[in-house]
């Protein structure tokens, strides 16, 4: 177990080296340093000012290689904007934004909170809502219930998440005025007020493919051997359900979830952006609209050592969960 | 025993979703009573330095949090300036040289926020005066190179000005040590600048090379406010301290407590304002003013017996960020903003016939239009071979018929409800020089004109004679929101109407960039807002030297005409008497014969407040006037209990629906089960 | 691009009817086409009704017509749908109500009174067109990005999967660096650094999605090269490529035919909220949507602006939804153990 997380851990910093590169690829390589100073700056400063500008945030060094060095001088490759790229993002120096010199790292302390309080209740409500629903359909399976929740889950699936936003927000917060149309409040007792549209909209959009695929996962298991065993010995349907399909089952569903942890942080982009959380979403929309490419540049990079991160623990906890993998 | 858990379950969810709330109220119920005004704002501020923040999104900070030597009169239009931190409005004193000053007299006893920067001189000390030197830092602030102020170019003409910034730079240069100085030893050692004397303790003189009566609109605007040397010294972002553009420290009658400016931002009163001395009690800046017009009263903008009360009324002003227009709007109807403009979506339910609709009155709103001193106009740009000064009459006869084809009254109609001046020339309403009975012979739609036009000019019904096909012209912006395509569609269905083809080329912001500095467009669109109220603060976009060709400048419509640069030259510095009229209706003549603009309107705002919001009259420049307004609380939280019930019966509905589904499937179960 | 649109057309079409012929000839995609169609008669004929229609908007050409008013237009190639609608005289000076005789706003008769089925915006144009000519654009973002995507995918991940070793090293390297950029950040920085434009756009999409296929065909193919046939074709000596070819790709069509139909879906998705963000294609249902979301706000309420897009991008979306999940039932082999 140990030598296999050794592994795993340092194929995913190579990966991470990987993305890294490609980030470089993407800001460096295509988009001039000029652009950059522009937008923070703004249009009508005079030309030395720009220059400043890039001299302060170290953008006036060259890509990869700083000819200013002579041959042989170690400067030459560490006096670039690619080694400093990856210097700073493996110490997690994230440094200042692009659009207005705030800290990033302040900032990201900021704004995790709002984004949790989000993806936190979506997922968990998500999560029980989905699991309560598809173990109702499965117990009544081909019943009239399983075919009109199936069509409906089909029917909610093909919605775009666009639409569900804008139709809860016009239909929840101005037509039955239940809770505020956007905004946030970092007190507790009010933030519940204004979470409960974005975390209804959220639970909605995504139950339809949710409930399917747990369905699938229920039906399936409920068709194995050792159930059929237990209804032959004479348990109820409902026990059967409860204690047997369920347990087994949560381990393909919660190896579908352990996947999405990571991205709890991350925030979810569209429902901060409409509902006006500050969370690590909109500061990554802001950072899109902006310009602002080291803010950008950091939330993709968080993004992805999440996202490895979660592959990671995926792994895991299938070798855990199941004692039949063979780590290989 | 699990038919009770899933009971159990259903209750506890719906009982949930009641306790969440259920109600739209987004202030903690504390805050009821209180003098409060709720306001929004859709954009965070870049920076609260006010040598440095330029936008709308900072003033509404700064404008309250720092004073000013000269003011504009409240009520007073046209914008007539009068004495802030200054005794008075100073006049102009010319020299034998050509040169011109101006002498301010402070008024004694202004003290600053306490802030713990003061220990720096005042030991235990938390505040201190006001005094001429403040001003002389701000202004060699301005001059600095590294603090990169935008307005350093307009201060060109004070003397040593430019001299300074360049002996600054070079001692940085040369000497590291210098250069690792606090910024006001700098400034001490660099000298300072030249024609900014601090005579006394009290007594600032500014000399200028030469006339710019428009300096003195200069020192209305925060650029030229009072900093204490200490908070720049002290807030210089080390670990544990802020930047000081994120820590303003100022002398103005509100104190920034709270700065989350990706949320929210809150100003409270400061108690010591104008507050230490009797001889301070009447100052201008500090009460209301004591006349006020009867058309004021009658609008009920202004209340009457507000006249001569000691400012500020409000104890904070509470900022929420609002980044989507309609929320922002909706929660301005529910009462939970105190003012609001008015969006497109909602114009037809909140004005019928030019004033507000039944429904608002009887919510006791008001109303208020002001013509903003604006303009919005299509540029082209005259560096083009094609549609600019290169194509001579040809390009000149082209540029006409497009302005003709362009209907200002149907776009502002269709876009904004009909909110706006028809713009007839790059002057807005109450800007000198601007006359409400001129036509423009170019702005008036005519398409048979224009198409009689166009063929002199070599396109007869559009066709490029070269090519035999419509003249394709392309239309840039880094503007790609769905509302702005909407917008840019309809000009050039207009322009087809004349055969022409445009394409309309929303790109990135980079990717516009990048063509302007190439001049690789030809037709753009731009707004611009006047920086104080003076015709040379909108004819300077059309001066040569700010081509955006040449500098770099925002002349973007590249528009160099040697009569114009020399009319222009000679008008700016003139005050507004009969000479200066006669060289701007020149100058205007030529902009309608040569049209480097259309120019399509001037922006009228729609200021909406509440019943329970006094003194609310708009300012028309952007220049936050909460000082001298006001709010009656208990009013505002009944109305807004009266205007926020929640429907519920929906949710009762949809729980029966549940029910009544699954009774069946139950039945059927518990049937099977037998 | 009306060259190039009309070619593809040509090509689409001529490769559909020698799909068609495989189909027909091989006994187990022809019960399995019959199946389909016995299961879910609706969606396949609105899916074909679609597919008619983006077609018709692509075969377009310059000149002819009576236009008259508009010589842009006639010198502008236009589409068999341009020409059926005829927009630059089906317009309207600005809003009016589906079926209404007067304007929206000023209650002025319309130019055209009755006849817009769903409306007009607020420049006037009617929405049935508008919606129409949508339908290419979805089909192009979701079909050709996928039509594209798909075998470049499919190269990668079966060989990938059947060589192993370095190949796989390199490929599972690859995938995995682009798989742990979040696609939606990933498809935005792409766009912002490319520009905007239908061919961007698409590239973009096309990377970003470009891993998902990848990883099940290489997933597949490593569990089909352990299979007894495999191994005893290549005892008899079959060359490596003809075993790809006869044994591996056959098998995993099931899967990738219900992978593209998902990711057809997903696709057409993904780009409405590219057009929130600015991005998107220009005549997308993504923009017509993000233009007439502020309207519901109006009062009173313009709906049917949304209504056309939203309905025309759900019914699409729905309707390959339930085709590839019939697909899935008929074709999956797991399922079809199960005797269903």
């Amino acid at each position: 177990m140990g030598a296999y997380l050794i592994r795993r851990v340092g194929y995913g910093l190579i990966t991470v080296l990987g993305v890294l590169f490609l980030l470089f690829v993407l800001f460096f390589a295509v988009t001039d340093p000029d652009d950059i100073a522009r937008k923070a700056v703004g249009e009508r400063a005079r030309p030395e000012v720009y220059a400043l500008w890039k001299k302060n945030h170290g953008y006036d060094r060259p890509l990869l290689l700083n000819r200013a060095y002579a041959a042989g001088d170690s400067r030459r490759y560490t006096d670039t904007l690619l080694f400093d790229h990856y210097r700073r993002m493996l110490t997690f120096d994230f440094g200042n934004s692009d659009a207005d010199d705030s800290l990033i790292a302040r900032r990201l302390k900021e704004g995790m909170g709002p984004s949790l309080s989000l993806t936190v209740p979506l997922f968990a409500f998500g999560l029980v809502l989905g699991v309560l629903l598809a173990l109702f359909v499965a117990f009544f399976r081909e019943t009239y219930i399983d075919r009109a929740v199936l069509v409906l889950c089909m029917l909610t699936m093909s919605i775009a998440g666009l639409l569900y936003i804008i139709s809860g927000q016009y239909l929840i917060g101005m037509l039955l005025k239940w809770f505020p149309i956007s905004g946030f409040a970092f007190e507790p007792y009010l933030a519940g007020r204004f979470l409960a549209l974005p975390v209804l909209v959220g639970v909605v959009s995504g139950i339809g493919a949710d409930v399917r695929l747990y369905r699938t996962i229920f039906v399936e298991e409920s068709n194995r051997d050792y159930v059929r065993t237990a209804r032959a010995k004479g348990c109820g349907e409902v026990r059967v359900m409860l204690a047997h399909v369920l347990r087994n089952a949560l381990i393909p569903i919660l190896s579908n979830i352990v996947i999405t942890i990571p991205f709890l942080f991350t925030g979810a982009l569209l429902l901060e952006s409409f509902f006006g959380i500050p969370g690590l979403g909109s500061l990554t929309v802001e950072a899109i609209q902006g310009n602002d490419f080291s803010t950008l540049r950091t939330m993709v990079y968080l993004g992805a050592l999440l996202f490895i991160a979660g592959q990671i623990l995926t792994d895991i906890s299938y070798a855990l969960a199941d004692p039949r993998v063979r780590l290989t | 025993m699990t038919w009770a858990f899933v009971r159990v379950a259903i209750i506890t969810g719906s009982l949930a979703l009641a306790l969440a709330g259920c109600s739209n109220n987004p202030y903690p119920a504390s805050d009821r009573a209180q003098k409060i005004l709720y306001s929004s704002f859709s954009e965070a501020p870049k920076t609260l330095d006010p040598a440095v923040a330029y936008t709308t999104a900072s003033h509404i900070i700064t404008g309250n949090v720092y004073d000013t030597l000269l003011e504009y009169h409240f009520l007073k239009r046209p914008y007539e300036l009068m004495p802030g931190l200054a005794e008075r409005v100073p006049e102009a004193v010319p020299h034998a040289d050509g040169r011109v000053s101006y002498r301010f007299k402070i008024r004694d006893g202004i003290l600053f926020h306490p802030d713990p920067c003061f220990q720096l001189s005042q030991g235990e000390g938390r505040s201190r005066k006001v005094t001429a030197a403040d001003f002389a830092f701000e202004l060699a602030r301005l001059a600095d190179p590294a603090v990169n102020s935008p307005l350093a170019g307009s201060f060109g003409q004070v003397l040593g000005f430019v001299e300074f910034a360049e002996t600054l730079a070079a001692l940085r240069q040369t000497d590291p040590a210098f250069a690792d100085l606090p910024a006001h030893e700098q400034y001490q050692r660099a000298g300072g600048i030249a024609g900014v004397v601090a005579r006394t303790e009290l007594e600032l003189e500014i000399v200028l090379k030469e006339a710019k009566p428009q300096i003195l609109y200069f020192f209305a605007m925060p650029f030229t406010t009072p900093v204490p040397w200490e908070a720049v010294a002290y807030y210089n972002g080390q670990p544990g301290r802020e930047h000081f553009a994120d820590h303003p420290v100022g002398t103005g009658p509100y104190r920034l407590t709270t700065y989350e400016k990706q949320y929210r931002m809150l100003l409270e009163r400061h108690a010591a304002w104008y507050g230490s001395g009797v001889a301070l009690a009447d100052a201008p800046g500090a009460v209301f003013p004591r006349e006020i017009a009867r058309d004021d009263i009658l609008n009920q903008q202004i209340d009457p017996d507000y006249a001569g009360r000691r400012l500020p009324f409000l104890d904070r002003i509470n900022f929420v960020r609002e980044r989507e227009d309609i929320p922002r709007f909706n929660k301005f109807l529910q009462g939970y903003y105190d003012e609001g403009h008015i969006i497109k979506e909602s114009f037809d339910a909140i004005v019928q016939n030019d004033a507000l609709s039944p429904q608002m009155s009887a919510r006791g709103m008001r109303l208020d239009k002001t013509v903003e001193p604006s303009i919005f106009y299509i540029g082209f740009n005259m560096a083009d071979p094609v549609v600019g000064a290169a194509a001579g009459e040809r390009g000149r006869k082209l540029r006409q018929a497009m302005s003709l084809a362009i209907d200002s009254k149907a776009y502002l109609e269709l876009f904004l409800n009909g909110r706006g001046v028809l713009a007839q020339s790059p002057l807005p309403p109450g800007i000198f020089g601007y006359d409400a009975e001129y036509k423009n012979p170019f702005r008036q739609p005519d398409l048979a004109r224009a198409q009689k036009l166009l063929a002199e000019a070599g396109y007869k019904n559009g066709l490029d004679a070269h090519t035999g096909v419509p003249l394709k012209l392309a239309f840039d912006t880094p503007n790609t929101t769905a509302q702005a395509l909407l917008q840019y569609q309809f000009y050039v269905s207009a322009w087809r109407q004349l055969g022409l083809d445009v394409e309309i080329n929303a790109t990135t912001y980079n990717q516009f960039q990048a063509k302007v500095r190439r001049g690789a467009y030809q037709l753009f669109t731009w707004g611009w807002i006047a920086d104080f109220p003076d015709p040379e603060n909108f004819f300077f976009l059309l001066e040569c030297g700010n081509a955006q060709a040449k500098s770099g400048g925002p002349n973007t419509a590249n528009f160099c005409n040697g009569e114009f640069d020399r009319l222009y030259h000679a008008m700016k510095s003139l005050p507004n008497d009969e000479r200066r009229h006669g060289l701007i209706k020149r100058m205007l003549a030529l902009t309608e014969q040569e049209r480097p603009w259309i120019e399509l309107f001037h922006n009228e705002e729609y200021a909406l407040s509440h019943a329970w919001v006094i003194n609310s009259k708009p300012m028309g420049l952007s220049y936050p006037t909460y000082k001298y307004m006001d709010v009656k609380p208990e009013l505002r939280a009944r109305l807004q209990v009266d205007w926020n019930v929640p429907v519920r019966w929906p949710l009762y509905v949809a729980l029966l629906l549940i029910v009544a589904v699954s009774l069946p499937a139950v039945r059927t179960f518990y049937r099977e089960r037998q | 691009m009306g060259f190039l649109s009309n070619t593809l057309v040509v090509l689409l079409l001529v490769g559909g009817v020698w799909l068609a012929r495989l189909v027909a000839r091989d006994r187990y995609w022809r019960e399995n086409a019959t199946q389909l169609w016995r299961r879910r008669p609706l969606a396949l004929i609105t899916l074909a009704l679609f597919l008619l229609i983006g077609v018709l908007d692509s075969v377009g050409w310059v000149g002819g017509g009576a236009s008259g008013e508009d010589d842009v237009a006639a010198l502008r190639s236009r589409t068999l749908i341009d020409r059926l609608f005829q927009p630059e005289r089906f317009t309207e000076a600005s809003y009016s109500a589906p079926l209404a005789r007067l304007s929206f706003y000023g209650g002025q008769p319309l130019k055209h009174p009755g006849k817009h089925l769903l409306g007009t915006d607020i420049l006037g144009r009617d929405v049935v067109y508008r919606a129409f000519k949508g339908v290419r654009v979805a089909l192009l973002i979701g079909g050709f990005t996928s039509l594209i995507v798909i075998p470049i995918a499919l190269l990668f991940g079966v060989f990938a999967g059947y060589f192993g070793k370095r190949i796989d090293d390199a490929v599972f390297f690859l995938m995995t660096v682009l798989a742990s950029v979040p696609s939606l950040l990933l498809l935005i920085a792409l766009v912002m650094v490319m520009g905007r434009g239908t061919l961007q756009v698409c590239i973009a999409l096309g990377i970003t999605g470009w891993v998902h296929f990848c990883r099940i065909a290489r997933g597949e193919t490593l569990k089909l090269r352990e299979a007894e046939f495999v191994d005893a074709a290549r005892a008899l000596g079959v060359s490596d490529l003809t075993i790809i070819r006869r044994h591996v790709l056959p098998n995993i069509a099931h899967l990738i035919i219900i992978t593209f139909a998902l990711s057809f879906t997903g696709l057409v998705l993904a780009e409405t909220i590219l057009s929130y963000l600015g991005i998107g294609l220009d005549g997308s249902w993504g923009q017509m949507i993000d233009q007439a979301r502020n309207e519901l706000s109006r009062t009173p309420i313009i709906w049917w602006n949304l209504a056309g897009a939203s309905v025309a991008l759900f019914v699409l979306i729905l309707a390959v939804n339930m085709i590839a999940d019939a697909l899935r039932d008929i074709i999956d082999p797991r399922t079809r153990r199960e005797g269903r």
